[in-house]
């Protein structure tokens, strides 16, 4: 909620379509924070986060005659969807691109990375893995898998939820989220 | 056994999990990038360069202008093919007359589609070719007499 005194987001949206650009600063600066944060989740580097705000603003300002909000989160959920796909784009080209020049892991990173993930106990919270390394392996999954498991098992959200993320079915999200699980498994095991 | 699998699975999963928070930012780098200075300046930078690129059309409306361009090339193509027959079937016209191919065959002779100085001179002073191969004898027997 904001004061009363402020424009809903709504109204934001309406009078930005219509040319404003204050009203889509004011956009820009209630909501950067929530982008920052989902992106955030995917990309561990400063320049990368702030790479995805400006794509998710940019895809934003030029969708903006497409919104028609029904209620108050209806644009944070429009937001994070455009957030969510701009993620999934940059991932799907970090990948093409770390198909070539990323190598496999050393024997030193492999006894460590061993090391860490033997350590990791049922508190996940308190579990120590190198960014580094964690970074390295998670190149082996595809945009679609390290997408689906981070928005499910990091950000806890549903199903559903992640369907309406994505645009995808919920049959779809079940799958992929299995296929996904089952083949980070297959990944760690080598380590294990 | 299907206990111990699954044992490994809930420990694989944990592991998972752990994997994808560590390549995850920390708070901190995700607030420094939401407050960096400039970035709304980019964002509008970036829509008024998608803007400027929407207008010139970009590389991606090239298939629509070559699509476009087909029907035009066509029809030059098919003018200046028809041009050619026209023109070939005048062309035998004239063949069957066969003092204008004499004279098609004196002119390559003589070089008169050269539109040089050799033309200039010779309307000038009103001369024929057959007047300048007279001049060009009468001096080759003037000399040899000599």
């Amino acid at each position: 909620m904001y004061p009363a005194t402020e424009p809903t987001d709504d109204a934001l949206v309406a009078a930005a379509a219509a040319g404003d650009e204050t009203s889509f600063e004011a956009l820009f600066n209630r909501h950067r924070r929530q982008v920052a944060r989902i992106a955030g989740r995917f990309f561990a580097q400063r320049e990368q986060i702030e790479e995805i705000i400006q794509d998710a603003f940019t895809k934003l300002y030029f969708a903006l005659d497409t919104y028609h909000g029904t209620h108050e989160a209806s644009f944070k959920a429009w937001l994070a969807q455009i957030t969510v796909n701009t993620c999934y784009d940059q991932l799907r080209r970090i990948r093409r691109r770390s198909e070539q020049t990323l190598g496999d892991f050393t024997e030193t990173e492999t006894k460590d990375f061993s090391a860490q993930l033997r350590a990791v106990g049922s508190d996940v919270e308190s579990a120590l893995i190198s960014r580094d390394l964690a970074l390295k392996l998670l190149t082996r999954l595809s945009a679609e898998d390290r997408l689906v498991l981070t928005l499910l098992d990091v950000e806890g959200f549903s199903v559903a939820e992640i369907a309406e993320m994505t645009n995808w079915s919920i049959s779809k999200v079940k799958v992929r989220a299995h296929r996904a699980r089952a083949h980070l498994r297959r990944v760690l095991r080598k380590f294990v | 056994m299907f206990k111990r699998n699954s044992a490994d699975e809930q420990h694989l999963d944990r592991a998972g999990t752990v994997i994808l928070r560590a390549a995850a930012a920390d708070e901190k780098k995700i607030e420094a990038a939401s407050e960096s200075p400039f970035l709304f300046t980019r964002v509008r930078a970036r829509i008024a360069e998608q803007l400027r690129e929407n207008e010139s059309g970009g590389w991606q409306s090239l298939p629509l202008i070559a699509w476009r361009a087909i029907p035009a090339m066509a029809l030059i193509a098919m003018l200046a093919g028809g041009l050619t027959i026209w023109t070939g079937s005048k062309n035998s016209n004239v063949a069957n007359q066969p003092s204008v191919w004499y004279r098609l065959d004196d002119e390559a002779l003589a070089d008169t589609n050269d539109p040089g100085v050799e033309q200039t001179v010779l309307s000038r002073n009103n001369l024929s070719h057959e007047d300048v191969l007279d001049i060009v004898i009468e001096r080759g027997a003037v000399e040899n007499k000599k």
